[in-house]
């Protein structure tokens, strides 16, 4: 089935204009009370999914199977004692927790939930607000939010939360350069950065059985996406700003009760925005993976919806369970020199796909295009140059090349000592002790 | 697979005249290469190739410039990539002026005889004064990322002085001030100096670009357009106000005054031309000369020509300000480069003479002797420049008056040469600087200036006295005893000194040729 | 139920806001209201910008004066232009001002010595002078101005962000174009002004070659053991003891051991208690 989606394109817009304000406002609280809800629910569930990985039980106590642990830590956050250290910047200190959640919940007003549904008699569509520049409200917001990050590192008045600022700081501009990217094909495919034109786009399908999903279509992007916005949210394996082994707790170090609860709250509920995100740009949103069916329609939207952010959810509870945390500069390598030039080729090919799909250009012409840019390709992987030869002098080591100790376990003949002078230290001064406290 | 070809809306692309700006993509097309070459060669090739393709860059642009001089071309000329850039007959003159000064500072910046590895610092990035930067004193290499940036800013400059609507004016304005700021902080020797111009340089050209910016959008809110064109129409109805127009007129103005170092707007001249290693200053004093009052020219020419009895009075101010300041201070100074520098500020006024000699039928006999001018006094300094570069001590630049006392004696070709230009510089017959000064002023007076001619004629006089005062330095003074040497320059500066003394020569016997190439045609409105 | 304030507010639940993209082009009130609010907001922030003590607060000021303008920028038809400054401005030219900011520390404040004569008192007045001079000319000029909105611009074409584009492929092209240029520039100017060349000297070693070497050397790979720490003393001359009890080699700490006893025993006798008393009248901790 091959739907013209052109004719949807702007019809959320439309259909989101007739809300009365009592249906935005409920909107607004269902938005609000969603992402609280998939805030405690996401934290018990990275606790249990974790612990199973790492074959223990997980939270089990609080509530049936543990599952109401993290509302029993919220609350008990709020009532503890709220801590301004000394040398803190009094206001900005109080700000930055309050920046960093508001934008948060802000991103999450531009992502379609569902389609069109009936709400207590109105026909609407389950998303709050259809900007023209939808996609560019989650850019800006989440680069509002890192104001939060940075200033609560600069705030605290300490060296650790200062340096996981810093890094903050520059991580999310180096990854939001890679993500920006990464969304710029999707667009040129939609010819809208609107976001419920965006998971119009998707409803048809590719070849008549696969789904129009733009992670099948644009899958560079969607790889490249997806690493960013694991970047953008400050998680492992990339949670360098908060990395505890050097830094104790990084920017929110020096935070404590609702204020670092507030942190907390902001970074969950930023992976299910950028997970939202995920879905609609390039999963197919509240599609169905098959399309012209019942279950396609109205309210089924939501579940199909809420099923593929929990996929991408997941995907991030996977990754802290198993990847260790990068060191700093190969995060930024993997940013500047991996993700923003393969992002800005497959955005010219993507181009230049797309101008020879428009232009109806013969099989001929096509051919000599491919030609030009295998030419292209081949020239490239000629001038870079050769990996380095692997020296194979110097001691033979035991498995694949890497140092390892030697199998059969003996021990080195002549491992050498080091030779130490022993100074005669005297018999009767050797417990060194206060003496005269000892009796 | 209807995803792949749906929503293409198709928009129409603006026609480009490529033979008529082939010499402008030529300089940009050139500066990307330069930078590609700069990533992948090895450090110690870089010099040559950097040096043969900014060179051979130089040549191919005029080459297409010439071919497409003389080839069928409309005669009010072109205006191109949807009005953007117009290729006219001025446009033409200055391009082909511009392409040719910076042949010549080219060949200063590439000088490596004069001083060994040439006057530029090996790697900037390390701290004056710091034991690497001790270390790296004695190296021979250089920054050789000088090249593209010159050709980035010679392709801005170009772009401005052709450039049709305020917003590419802009950009280019910052195309052309960018690498300047940047090369002006790249001298071997007197890093701090330099590195303090850079600054200067760069704040002070900051605000001035938001002035211009400031100015832009006024006009925009006035015409509703960029276009100089359309300026120039909405200003020939009556029913707008004025005020958003002649404040936009003001800040625009401002912005391009600064460029050009006129009058009360030149406070960066004097330390920037210092400081700066002297190729670069001579770059800048050649080329962003003539670039800045193209665009002056163009703007008050084209979109700015009906109005200009509201406007004159206060360019008319500017430019009795800038030559009094240029002459006066210029007397006081003890430093060659502070000298040319302030006399740089007295041409400006000269210039800006030129420049508002519109009369009230429409024509503008300023912009031919302008645009004379222009080229006459480009390769004045670019001489001059290349000759203060070979006076030398163990310190480098040996730049104090006092240093160059008795130079004759020493040297008595590098003096003569040196005098010669200073008499171009003062305008004396026989040199082209007076070729210039009579035009301009002859323009003036025709368009009904008297008085301003008067007031540049004192100037000139005032500021002969300190050219001739060097003049007598170098000639009947006793040379001191530990005084400076004449470095005898390799091919590049000869060259390059060379080209700017016969010039200045050959325009002061003959100047008919280029006076009336000058004069071919005037500025597409 | 029929009470009027129960009414009214299901009246004013009951209306529709005004639809995302207006075809209007007047100023609506919410319109209005917003201005009022934002304009002093932004100015504000300038003003704030100005006189904050802190260079990071300055900065901040700065940021509210950009999110007011970005805000200002959508009510007025322009969502595009609107959220590019936010994301452009706020959140990378102001983030590597903070940047910046944070890495110079927050202590250290700038020099208020005034370099030349009366300038701060001439700048002000000369800068009120400017302002008040701009602000009472465009103000006026501005009323002869004919306001002109964007609902045709903002539905026809591809909308907002299509015509946006099509205006910098066409009209815009070759200023557009040039920019690359400007950005060539500066990414070469920040190359030139902070990269020090390694100039010859071979590459540094990586982690994996730093462990073959180590390997190859046959020294011992993991970390020697550290001094002893007992009860009585966490001197790192104190020596590791191994489990029989006899003394590790391996912690001793050359130097110390290397020492001869002799000119380290007054400290010995100091941490032994056998060396020089305190005065008895002298003020002692506590004898309980």
């Amino acid at each position: 089935m091959t739907k013209n989606f052109a004719a949807e394109i702007g019809d959320t817009a439309k259909l989101l204009a007739d809300d009365p304000i009592w249906l935005v406002l409920i909107k607004v609280v269902g938005i609000f009370a969603f992402l609280v809800v998939m805030t405690l629910f996401m934290i018990n569930w990275e606790r249990k999914v974790v612990a199973r990985m790492q074959h223990r039980p997980g939270p089990n106590r609080v509530g049936p199977n543990g599952w109401l642990q993290s509302l029993a830590d919220g609350l008990k956050l709020a009532f503890k004692e709220d801590i301004r250290p000394v040398l803190a910047d009094k206001w900005v200190f109080f700000l930055a927790p309050v920046i960093s959640c508001i934008p948060a919940f802000l991103a999450f007003s531009v992502i379609p939930l569902a389609g069109e549904v009936n709400m207590f008699g109105q026909q609407t569509a389950l998303q709050l607000v259809d900007l023209p520049v939808g996609v560019l409200v989650v850019l800006a917001c989440s680069s509002i939010g890192v104001y939060g990050i940075v200033l609560s590192g600069w705030a605290s008045g300490s060296p650790y939360p200062l340096l996981g600022a810093l890094r903050s700081a520059a991580q999310v501009i180096s990854y939001e350069i890679a993500m920006g990217l990464s969304i710029v094909a999707v667009i040129m495919f939609t010819g809208s950065m609107s976001t419920g034109d965006i998971v119009g786009a998707q409803a048809s399908t590719v070849l008549g059985f696969a789904p129009g999903w733009f992670g099948l279509l644009l899958f560079p992007s969607f790889a490249i996406y997806v690493v960013s916005m694991v970047g953008e949210t400050n998680r492992a394996p990339f949670d360098l700003p908060e990395a505890e082994s050097e830094l104790v707790g990084g920017f929110h170090t020096e935070y404590s009760s609702l204020k670092f609860a507030l942190f907390f709250l902001a970074e969950y509920v930023n992976m299910v925005t950028v997970s939202a995100l995920a879905t609609t740009l390039f999963l197919g949103g509240y599609h169905a993976p098959w399309s012209g069916d019942f279950l396609n329609t109205g309210w089924w939207g939501l579940l199909w919806f809420i099923i593929k952010t929990l996929a991408f959810l997941f995907l991030f509870i996977w990754l802290r369970g198993t990847l260790p945390r990068l060191r700093y500069d190969q995060f930024m390598k993997l940013g500047w020199k991996v993700l923003v030039p393969t992002s800005l080729v497959w955005i010219m090919a993507v181009a230049v796909i797309r101008t020879g799909a428009i232009q109806q250009l013969s099989t001929a012409q096509r051919l000599i295009a491919l030609g030009v840019v295998v030419g292209l390709v081949l020239l490239v992987s000629f001038l870079l140059p050769d990996k380095k030869v692997q020296d194979t002098k110097g001691v033979p080591l035991a498995g694949s090349g890497f140092p390892v100790p030697p199998l059969d376990l003996a021990v080195p003949k002549s491992a050498p000592k080091r030779k130490v002078k022993v100074a005669n230290i005297p018999k009767d001064t050797a417990a060194v002790t206060t003496g005269k406290e000892a009796e | 697979m209807n995803l792949l070809v749906a929503q293409a809306q198709q928009i129409e692309a603006p026609q480009i005249d490529y033979g008529a700006i082939a010499p402008l993509l030529v300089v940009l097309g050139a500066a990307c290469m330069s930078v590609l070459l700069e990533a992948l060669l090895p450090k110690h090739q870089r010099w040559a190739v950097q040096l043969v393709l900014t060179l051979g860059t130089l040549v191919g642009a005029t080459g297409a410039l010439i071919f497409y001089a003389t080839s069928e071309r409309p005669a009010q000329g072109v205006a191109t990539l949807a009005g953007a850039i117009a290729v006219d007959s001025p446009s033409l003159f200055l391009w082909a002026t511009l392409l040719v000064l910076a042949f010549g500072s080219v060949l200063l910046i590439a000088d490596r005889s004069v001083e060994p590895g040439g006057a530029f610092v090996a790697q900037a990035a390390i701290r004056p004064g710091t034991i690497q930067d001790r270390a790296q004193a004695t190296k021979t290499g250089m920054q050789t990322e000088v090249f593209p940036l010159t050709l980035f800013a010679l392709g801005g400059m170009m772009t401005f002085v052709a450039s049709n609507d305020l917003l590419t004016m802009f950009v280019a304005l910052e195309v052309l001030s960018l690498p300047l700021y940047l090369m002006c902080g790249l001298a071997r020797r007197r890093r701090l100096l330099s590195q303090e111009a850079a600054v200067k340089y760069f704040l002070l050209g900051a605000f001035a670009s938001a002035f211009f910016l400031y100015g832009v959008a006024l006009l925009y809110g006035y015409a509703g357009s960029v276009k100089l064109s359309a300026i120039a129409t909405a200003a020939a109805g009556t029913d707008r106000s004025d005020t958003l127009l002649f404040a936009g007129f003001g800040l625009l103005v401002v912005g391009l005054l600064f460029k050009a170092a006129v009058g009360p707007f030149h406070s960066w001249t004097p330390d920037v031309y210092q400081g700066a290693p002297t190729p670069v200053t001579a770059f800048m004093a050649a080329c962003t000369k003539v670039a800045a009052f193209g665009g002056i020219l163009r703007v008050l020419t084209v979109a700015f020509e009906n109005t200009q009895w509201e406007w004159r009075g206060v360019l008319y101010g500017v430019a009795v300000v800038s030559m009094v300041i240029g002459a006066v201070l210029g007397l006081t100074q003890t430093d060659v480069k502070r000298m040319i520098a302030y006399s740089s500020v007295a041409h400006a006024g000269f210039l800006l003479i030129g420049s508002i000699a519109l009369t009230p039928e429409g024509t503008a006999p300023g912009v031919s002797a302008t645009l004379f001018y222009l080229l006459a006094y480009g390769f004045t300094t670019i001489a001059a420049f290349g000759i203060v570069s070979l006076v030398r001590n163990s310190d480098g630049e040996a730049t104090h008056l006092s240093q160059w006392a008795g130079l004759a004696k020493r040297s008595p070709i590098v003096a003569g040469v040196f005098t010669f230009l200073l008499l171009a510089l003062a305008g004396i017959p026989l040199t082209s600087g007076f070729i210039g000064k009579f035009v301009v002023f002859s323009a003036a007076i025709e368009a009904g200036l008297a008085p301003l001619v008067v007031i540049a004629l004192v100037a000139s006089a005032v500021a002969a006295f300190f050219y001739l005062r060097v003049i007598v330095l170098m000639y009947f003074s006793e040379p001191a005893p530990d005084g400076p040497t004449v470095t005898v320059p390799g091919a590049f500066t000869t060259i390059a000194i060379t080209l700017g003394a016969v010039v200045t020569l050959v325009l002061g016997l003959w100047p008919t040729f280029v006076l009336d190439w000058a004069g071919t045609g005037t500025f597409l409105s | 139920m029929s009470l009027p304030a129960v009414d009214v507010l299901s009246q004013f639940l009951a209306q529709q806001p005004e639809p995302v993209q207006r075809v209007v082009d007047t100023v609506t009130t919410g319109e209005a209201i917003a201005f009022w609010v934002l304009g002093p907001l932004a100015l504000a922030g300038a003003l704030g910008m100005l006189f904050a003590r802190n260079a990071v607060h300055s900065a901040l000021w700065l940021v509210v004066t950009m999110l007011s303008l970005g805000v200002l920028y959508m009510i007025q038809q322009a969502p595009f232009l609107g959220f590019v400054q936010i994301i452009v401005y706020t959140g990378a030219i102001m983030m590597l001002f903070l940047f910046v900011l944070m890495m110079v520390g927050r202590d250290s404040s700038d020099s208020v010595v005034e370099v030349i004569r009366g300038q701060r008192l001439a700048a002000a007045l000369l800068g009120i002078g400017f302002a008040v001079l701009m602000v009472g000319s465009v103000g006026r000029a501005l009323t002869s101005v004919q306001s002109k909105g964007l609902a045709e611009a903002n539905t026809t074409n591809g909308g907002n962000v299509g015509n946006i584009g099509t205006k910098l492929f066409t009209d815009y092209l070759f200023a557009f174009e040039l920019t690359s240029a400007l950005l060539i520039t500066a990414a070469l100017g920040a190359m030139i002004l902070a990269f020090v060349g390694r100039d010859g000297k071979p590459a540094r070693k990586t982690q994996k070659e730093l462990v073959e070497e180590r390997f190859q050397e046959g020294k011992r790979v993991g970390s020697i053991p550290g001094p002893g720490v007992f009860a009585t003393a966490n001197s790192v001359a104190t020596p590791a003891l191994l489990p029989d009890g006899s003394v590790s080699e391996e912690s001793l700490f050359e130097v110390i051991e290397a020492t001869d006893s002799s000119t380290l025993s007054d400290d010995l006798a100091e941490v032994a208690g056998t060396g020089h008393q305190p005065d008895s009248h002298a003020l002692k901790g506590s004898e309980s």
